[in-house]
């Protein structure tokens, strides 16, 4: 017995050790993110197989009901059909707007140091600051439309009142917040292309053009994958500016997101059961979303 | 053919950027003016500039901008350091572990990277009243602190593997024990990630605005972000006074940015370059 006992209290001691180094450096903040947000998660799931609403009691199970009968939900499709477009837009601005700045800014010197300046202050800004901004100028009576009266236009368009356009507003007030985000991804991309790779094309005479396809765009590949999901998780995740520029409408539903309509049926309409079947889905969605782009660009940094 | 290109790139800059930046300029130069001068004039100058409307904000009869701003400092200021504490150390932990156990926790923390906001928001106040914290500061705080630990495990076990292991392992042997060599010597080795994480923490959190604006409710107050949405329903004509409240809550995250700016572009491009 004796020589055997022997080893054992230092082990011990170690795996004690190891315990109060964990209580220590890992357990509060992996106690924060269980607590707050795998529970939550969790709730949510479980949530959404119930029909719970706090003024409508009795809770029950009602299994996947609420799952089968999103599709068939008109303002649930709205939301989503927004949503895209939304994601789609701000995607498409934010990366040919941010690469054509960054390209176009791409020279030393403070001139140029304070113009990349001015299109990261909207990055820094809130969404409801940027926001207001623009619904002081685009409101049907705001700056905009008065500049365009005085040009002699009789009867200028509501870009925030016009259900066929006030999608396609909220959009671009998004991009406009985002751009300088791209803008500075983008310039620190180039910046990282060797000259000699620009040299060597020339010498073989590529023209401006063929350098931008075969050197610049290549090279530029980790960028893009930045810029791509960035824009397309915020685009989905959209709803600040959502809430103070049209609050959904104007009309039923014409620029609600899925965040905004997760929010609205929960913490509005209390369907709190059929608000988490949606957010489900939300989160199912941009999980999918985030690692397919993830895929396909990095095989095209991989490949290039 | 050069010389028309060598002042044509930076007037083509300098027109986008002017278009571009015209939105800020028409609250900036309105900030200064009287109703009926934004009305009849908005893209003028403030000339002679007017401090009525920044007055008329700091001295509302209901505070809401000083009550705002004091939420919005206390909130942004203890959940940016709580977040870079616990996370610094959560990802020192994790970086330095080997096994699955660790590569596990991880991914799973990772994933937490892509969940939207609203889709825990209901979850998060039921937890919250749990815990008695629901409509409270502290409970705001709590839930960016777990909001937020896995960007900052992200940047720290990144960075962490830049600092050599023989470090840590000769402090060890001078008789220190774990604590004081993750705040003495590792830590302090981290500094250009916890400035980054500071950073990006500061600017997001000080801008939220779903989550103070259900978890804090009307009840407790608000924060200065808040604050701007509350106002423009009561003010909806007074352009003036939207405007100023909007350049006061903005200054204070402003001119941390600007003090810090080397790092938050530093961090925000760290991926984009390394190939």
């Amino acid at each position: 017995m004796g020589p055997k006992r022997y080893p054992r209290p230092p082990r011990r001691a170690r795996s004690r050790d190891k315990l109060s180094r964990f209580a220590v450096f890992a357990a509060p903040g992996l106690l924060a993110y269980f607590a707050l947000v795998l529970v939550p998660i969790g709730i949510a799931i479980a949530y959404s197989l119930t029909n719970k609403d706090p003024f409508n009691p009795p809770t029950r199970w009602v299994g996947l009901d609420n799952l089968t009968s999103l599709p068939s939900d008109d303002e649930f499709l709205q939301a989503l059909k927004n949503t895209t477009v939304i994601a789609g837009i701000v995607t498409l601005v934010t990366n040919a707007g941010g690469l054509a700045l960054a390209v176009l800014l791409d020279r030393r010197g403070w001139f140029y140091n304070a113009l990349r300046s001015v299109f990261f202050i909207p990055v820094v800004l809130s969404a409801v600051v940027v926001s207001v901004i623009w619904q002081t100028i685009l409101v049907d009576d705001g700056l905009l439309n008065s500049m365009l009266r005085q040009l002699g236009m009789g009867n200028p368009p509501g870009w925030l009142s016009d259900p066929s356009l006030a999608l396609y507003t909220v959009s671009w007030v998004i991009a406009w917040q985002g751009l300088g985000f791209c803008v500075v991804v983008y310039l620190a991309g180039l910046q990282s292309i060797p000259k000699e790779l620009y040299e060597a094309a020339a010498i073989d005479g590529c023209g401006p053009v063929m350098r931008f396809c075969h050197v610049t765009w290549p090279m530029l590949a980790p960028a893009v994958t930045i810029n791509t999901v960035m824009s397309l998780i915020g685009g989905f995740k959209a709803y600040d500016q959502v809430q103070v520029l049209t609050n959904g409408g104007p009309g039923p539903g014409t620029t609600s997101t899925l965040a905004f309509q997760v929010i609205q049926t929960a913490f509005t309409g209390n369907h709190i059961g059929y608000a988490s079947a949606m957010a489900a889905v939300m989160l199912a969605m941009v999980a999918t979303i985030s690692v397919i782009a993830l895929r396909l660009l990095q095989k095209r940094e991989v490949s290039s | 053919m050069t010389g028309l290109r060598a002042w044509l790139r930076p007037l083509v800059a300098l027109l986008v950027s002017s278009l571009f930046f015209l939105p800020v300029y028409l609250v900036l130069v309105n900030v200064f003016k009287h109703g009926s001068a934004i009305v009849s004039n908005p893209v003028g100058l403030p000339i002679p500039p007017t401090w009525d409307n920044i007055h008329s904000v700091l001295s509302r009869p209901d505070h809401l901008f000083w009550y705002g701003l004091i939420n919005s400092a206390e909130v942004t200021a203890i959940s940016m350091m709580l977040v870079t504490a616990v996370s610094a150390m959560l990802g020192h932990y994790l970086a330095r572990s080997a096994g699955v156990a660790a590569k596990v926790t991880m991914v799973t923390l990772l994933c937490g990277l892509m969940v939207p906001p609203a889709v825990i928001l209901t979850p998060i106040t039921e937890v919250l009243r749990a815990l008695g914290l629901m409509s409270t500061v502290p409970g705001l705080i709590v839930a960016y602190v777990g909001y937020y630990v896995p960007f900052g495990v992200l940047v720290f076990a990144g960075f962490v593997k830049t600092i050599p292991r023989e470090l840590e392992e000769a402090a060890e042997l001078d008789g220190a024990g774990p604590f004081r060599v993750f705040w003495q010597v590792v830590f302090p080795l981290m500094r250009p990630a916890s400035a980054s994480v500071l950073i990006f923490l500061g600017v997001w959190i000080w801008n939220d605005f779903l989550n103070p604006l259900i978890i804090l409710g009307p009840a407790t107050g608000t924060t200065v972000t808040v604050g701007i949405y509350r106002a423009i329903g009561e003010h909806q004509a007074d352009f003036g006074t939207v405007f100023a409240l909007m350049f006061l809550a903005t200054l204070p995250i402003l001119v941390f940015y600007l003090a810090f700016q080397k790092h938050f572009v530093k961090g925000l491009t760290g991926g984009a370059t390394k190939g």
